[in-house]
């Protein structure tokens, strides 16, 4: 039971971290990037490919890769978003229109095969592939009868630091509290002063950065990378875990996934694993009629 | 290329030679009905895959186990998917906007994932078999229902729910004021959507010999919204137009097939952002602009000022 | 004639606030009644939950019918409407994007039998419902002043601002209500325009139909109403006859201002005072070497034509005032002056800056620093964080710290809550907060959006001082307001704005001799 809580705990990582950033981008631009499961697929992708296919070290695929992200983010922003706030179209268009962008990515990785177009960055077209062994040192602890992965305990200890320096950065920084006026009060934001285009794209660029660490640290512990794993691993889980912790709300996403994480195993060890994946979803069910705002969000009353 | 030439010169010949073709576009327009239902009355709903599921097994089943005749299995397969859009529909639609958009989604992927892959009697993860299923004479009443149903929903636009559903769709609180009661009506159109995807549904099975699960995930329902909004919201004839285009776009870029979803995917982003109103919208193809009020052919209000 | 509406001991609160407490008050069948009171103090929440939006938590609302009394509260606002209550919305609320003629027909849509199932053949008899329902929503239009679909149908969000308004009226009456709720429905008019509501308002009356009137236009109200209640902070605090209330002193401290002398001649009936003011020299006609200068500005939002042609100056060290009714354009110049909007022709340039091209983030930084209409305070930052979001064009952290400090001991409200939401403040202390935000920003010019709008009279005097001190502190000062009496005084120059047009510019003691001005704007 305590090694299924050590597993909880660590698949919520993954969930928190990516959720964070889905969050964040709610939170800020008003509008739920359905690309964001995507670029987590491509974080891995393109982090498999540098180990991969072109041999780099793993601390430098990492770092190039969630940079890599971080500029999805910008194609993100200045592709589908701003051209629509530009002629300020309500946010269901931009709903549509990052989940169109999502279908591009997909596509274009699943069809990538050895020969094709994009063979220089993945060439196993709808395949599932792992790191190369050795690609990461993962020594296993054994403490307390409990068994740690190092990786697991590595992807724990590294979501732990992120969300302390970006939630340290959000509330104590002249950026942070910008963001914080951004997400607010667009107008009064603008009126201090504030360049919003430029804080936007900030924001995709972060949290598309964070959404492909959470992809590559998914390669790396579950072994299993493929054109998919956003769509299949992440993306629905992930409006779960911001509807359970409460959309734009930071804390409301990390309390979210290691909630969900919760959930998730506690419902496999009672039901099994088809159950389970169910789970996810009757949650953000219940929660959606109980609390819409989630855990930590706010209501929002209209104005008569 | 020649899919076109085919088209034109030979209707025939070509519906012989792409029955299956013609009966998914069929069947896809009817989705796109039923979505257009829901949005015509403003609301963003992503069940429709989980209805027409509901619509398709339960027919199946009945064909199978209690034998009973088809048409009355299809009937209550529509009637089951619109008794769980009452029950989705009741805690569901009090939500607004991206909220009911994801509970909608979570509905289906509980669906699925819950009872669907989970349930022996559905086949689980392997589906059914459906050894009635006839995929010729099938496509008959695909064709029929669709003229049919459009000519319906046409109509209901124009009737007293119609005008309470635009007033909905633009405004839910001055709707209010103007006497209508906004739950209700919005149950109906999502109970109608309901019923229209699961028969959707039923009438798919009856072509092919095989239920798929995978088939009702939210692939399916995103692939039904592109078709909305690439054909345009703003009357019934746009999201048609949208199914049969995008049903039939694989085939005539069969020398692209493979970048089938990137050409989607790209298709959807231009129309959202250069186009919102969809290839319809105000004065696109409309072949029959469907009045509001007798007037001179001017503009009128559109869906797609939703998006 | 018997009671048409009453309310008994209504109470709403919402968590600490208590935006209805226990308010009573009677309509009589074929009245004009009139529901006055400041910003805040509950007049549209009791509408809300008059018309089923809200929910009360203790209290009745009883509708009178030929059936006996009949209890409203609880019943969601279709069920109300159903019941013959029609209401119009204070932010305006049409279904935009269809034409006029269709907005009057949902109107009617309790009054229409559901022949849903019917309608879905064409028969000939049902069309001949749908014709004299068009008639009859044709007619409704003309009532009010709309000549429907002059150029064409139009989706009703191309129609001017008052058309709107007309609209929504039209919308109210196709219910053929016995209780007609209008709230602010003349906001944004010209005296004209108010004029022709005044006489709507009075043919309707003729006609049978019993109107509960909410607006802040003192000589609206009590010429058309025979009686007024008065809410303040969620209570009643008078009710009876124009008259009787105008010169009640509890009334008069709350709303018209507790330098009552001065603001007497908002009520028409009583004499005229002459307003003291002290000395100010006479500014010179135009600034000659303005600080900001605006020439022919043109600003429209789709179809509408909010502001037309308007130059006006600025000059290092004056305090300009631009007075006018709601929706004349004031704040639509204002937001153009920051960047928010782009004009369709025109100039307007601070110092050697273009604003009309420049991007807001550089208009700030050039020193042109507005204070926005509702003071647009961070709420869920703390006052110490909104103050420094102040100072996000500075680099000068140290300096910007000191100058936090100073603030925080000149306004000592600011101090006193460093750390507490913004959104916890009073209205006053809000208002407070937004101008010393704005001054952080090191302003050369200082724009003010209506500052004193939701205020009670004494947070109204704390402002002005504030306002004034920091004029004579060195700051130039772009004032917009709808309270024209203290613009007025407080002024070098002023311009009178009305439907996007300057119509008058001169001195601000100039201005308030003006019998123009006091006509339409000092209520007599």
């Amino acid at each position: 039971m305590a090694q299924q809580l050590l597993n909880a705990i660590f698949i919520g990582s993954i969930y928190a971290l990516f959720a964070v950033g889905y969050t964040l981008v709610f939170g800020v631009l008003d509008v739920l990037n359905l690309a964001h499961s995507a670029v987590f697929m491509l974080g891995a992708v393109i982090a498999y490919s540098l180990v991969a296919l072109h041999g780099a070290p793993f601390w430098l695929a990492v770092i190039l890769a969630v940079l890599a992200c971080g500029l999805l983010g910008l194609v993100i922003e200045y592709v589908a978003l701003r051209p629509l706030r530009r002629r300020q179209a309500p946010p269901i268009s931009a709903l549509i229109s990052t989940i169109g962008l999502a279908l591009i990515f997909v596509a274009l990785v699943e069809q990538a095969t050895s020969g094709s177009l994009f063979s220089w960055l993945w060439q196993d077209g709808a395949n599932s592939v792992r790191f190369p062994s050795g690609t990461v040192p993962n020594p296993t602890l054994h403490l307390a009868g409990l068994t740690i992965e190092g990786t697991k305990l590595g992807i724990l200890v590294t979501t732990i630091i992120l969300m302390l320096v970006l939630g340290s950065v959000i509330r104590f920084t002249q950026v942070g509290r910008a963001l914080r006026a951004v997400a607010e009060n667009r107008k009064a934001a603008t009126l201090l002063g504030i360049d919003v285009d430029r804080i936007f794209a900030s924001t995709l660029f972060i949290s598309s950065a964070l959404g492909g660490l959470a992809g590559i640290l998914f390669g790396i512990a579950i072994s299993d990378i493929s054109p998919y794993i956003g769509r299949d691993q992440v993306e629905l889980k992930g409006l779960a875990v911001i509807v359970l912790g409460g959309m734009g709300s930071i804390p409301g996403a990390v309390t979210g996934g290691y909630l969900l994480g919760l959930i998730e195993v506690l419902a496999f060890v009672r039901f099994g694993s088809n159950i389970a994946a169910g789970v996810a979803f009757a949650a953000l069910f219940v929660m959606l009629i109980v609390r819409p705002q989630g855990l930590f969000g706010t209501r929002l009353r209209e104005r008569l | 290329m020649d899919f076109f030439i085919q088209l034109l010169t030979d209707p025939i010949g070509f519906y012989n030679s792409h029955e299956l073709l013609v009966a998914q576009m069929g069947i896809n327009a009817i989705l796109a009905i039923s979505i257009f239902v829901t949005f015509y009355s403003g609301q963003l709903t992503l069940a429709n895959a989980g209805f027409m599921a509901i619509g398709a097994y339960t027919t199946v089943l009945l064909s199978l186990y209690p034998r009973w005749p088809l048409p009355l299995d299809m009937l209550l397969g529509s009637l089951l998917a619109g008794g769980a859009g009452v029950l989705v529909g009741l805690p569901v639609l009090r939500l607004r906007g991206v909220f009911l958009a994801i509970a909608t989604i979570g509905f289906v992927e509980a669906l699925l994932l819950g009872v669907i892959l989970n349930v022996p009697i559905t086949g689980e993860g392997q589906g059914l078999k459906n050894p009635t299923a006839d995929p010729l004479g099938g496509i008959v009443p695909i064709l029929v229902s669709i003229p049919v149903l459009t000519y319906l929903v046409w109509r209901l636009t124009r009737t007293r729910l119609g005008q309470a559903w635009a007033a909905i769709r633009e405004d839910e609180l001055a709707a209010s004021s103007n006497g209508i009661n906004v739950p209700l009506y919005k149950m109906i159109a999502f109970v109608i959507g309901a019923i229209l995807a699961g028969y959707a549904g039923a009438l798919e099975t009856h072509i092919n010999f095989f239920v798929d699960p995978t088939e009702y995930g939210i692939s399916r329902t995103i692939q039904i919204l592109t078709f909305a909004v690439v054909g345009g919201t703003s009357n019934v004839l746009g999201p048609i137009v949208g199914a049969v285009f995008l049903t039939a776009l694989p085939e005539i870029l069969r020398f692209v097939r493979d970048y089938r979803d990137v050409i989607n995917g790209v298709i959807l982003i231009l129309v959202i952002i250069f186009r919102p109103q969809g290839i319809v919208g105000r004065g696109g193809l409309a072949l029959i602009r469907p009045r509001w009020l007798h007037r001179r052919g001017r503009v009128r209000g559109s869906p797609a000022s939703a998006l | 004639m018997g009671v048409l509406l009453r309310l008994s001991d209504v109470i709403r609160h919402f968590g600490g606030v208590h935006a209805v407490d226990g308010v009573s008050l009677e309509i009589e069948e074929g009245a004009i009644f009139g529901l006055i009171g400041p910003n805040g103090a509950g007049k549209t929440t009791l509408v809300n939950l008059v018309t089923g939006y809200l929910r009360t938590q203790s209290g009745s609302v009883r509708l009178g019918t030929p059936a006996g009394e009949v209890e409203l509260a609880r019943r969601p606002p279709h069920a109300v409407a159903g019941l013959g209550v029609a209401r119009t919305f204070q932010t305006l609320r049409l279904y935009r994007n269809l034409t006029a003629v269709e907005n009057v027909l949902v109107g009617m849509h309790p009054r229409r039998p559901d022949d849903t199932l019917a309608q879905l053949l064409p028969l000939p008899p049902l069309r001949r419902g749908e014709q004299e329902r068009l008639e009859e929503a044709r007619g409704l239009l003309r009532r009010v002043g709309l000549e429907s679909e002059r150029d064409g149908p139009r989706p009703a969000w191309t129609l001017s601002y008052g058309d709107q308004r007309r609209l929504e009226v039209a919308r109210a009456l196709a219910l053929r209500p016995r209780l007609l709720i209008l709230d602010e429905p003349a906001a944004g008019m010209n005296p004209a325009e108010k004029d022709r509501v005044r006489e709507l308002i009075q043919q309707l009356n003729a006609e049978g139909l019993t109107v509960l009137l909410i607006d802040h236009d003192m000589r609206l109200v009590m010429g058309v109403c025979r009686q007024i209640a008065v809410l303040n902070f969620g209570r009643k605090i008078a009710d009876g006859s124009p008259v009787k209330v105008s010169s009640d002193p509890a009334v008069i401290e709350a709303y018209l201002g507790k330098e009552a002398e001065k603001t007497a001649a908002h009520v028409p009936g009583s004499e005229e005072i002459d307003v003291q003011a002290p000395a100010r020299a006479p500014a010179a006609a135009e600034p000659a070497a303005p600080l900001l200068e605006v020439k022919e500005l043109e600003v429209a939002y789709g179809a509408i034509q909010a502001v037309r042609s308007v130059s006006f100056g600025v000059a290092k060290g004056e305090i300009v005032a631009l007075i006018g009714a709601n929706g004349a354009g004031k704040s639509t110049i204002l937001n153009t002056l920051s960047g928010l909007l782009r004009p369709r022709a025109g100039t307007a340039r601070f110092d050697r800056l273009d604003l009309t091209t420049a991007s807001p983030d550089r208009i700030v930084r050039g020193g042109l620093v507005q204070v926005p209409e509702g003071r647009e305070i961070l709420a869920r930052l703390t006052v110490r964080e909104n103050l420094e979001l102040g100072a996000w064009v500075r680099r000068d952290g140290q300096v910007v710290e000191r100058e936090i400090a100073e603030l925080m001991e000149r306004f000592p409200i600011l101090g006193q809550r460093r750390n507490l939401p913004a959104g916890q403040l009073s209205g006053g202390e809000q208002q407070i907060l937004a101008i010393a935000r704005g001054l952080l920003a090191r302003p050369r010019l200082l724009l003010l959006d209506e500052p004193s709008l939701g205020l009670a009279p004494q947070m109204v005097d704390a402002v002005f001082e504030v306002i004034e001190r920091i004029h004579k502190e060195g700051v130039t000062v772009l004032l917009v307001e709808q309270n024209a009496l203290r613009a007025l005084e407080l002024a070098d120059r002023a311009y009178v704005v009305e439907t996007g047009r300057i119509l008058l510019s001169g001195t601000g003691s100039a201005l308030r001799r003006n019998p123009e001005v006091r006509k339409a704007y000092l209520g007599g």
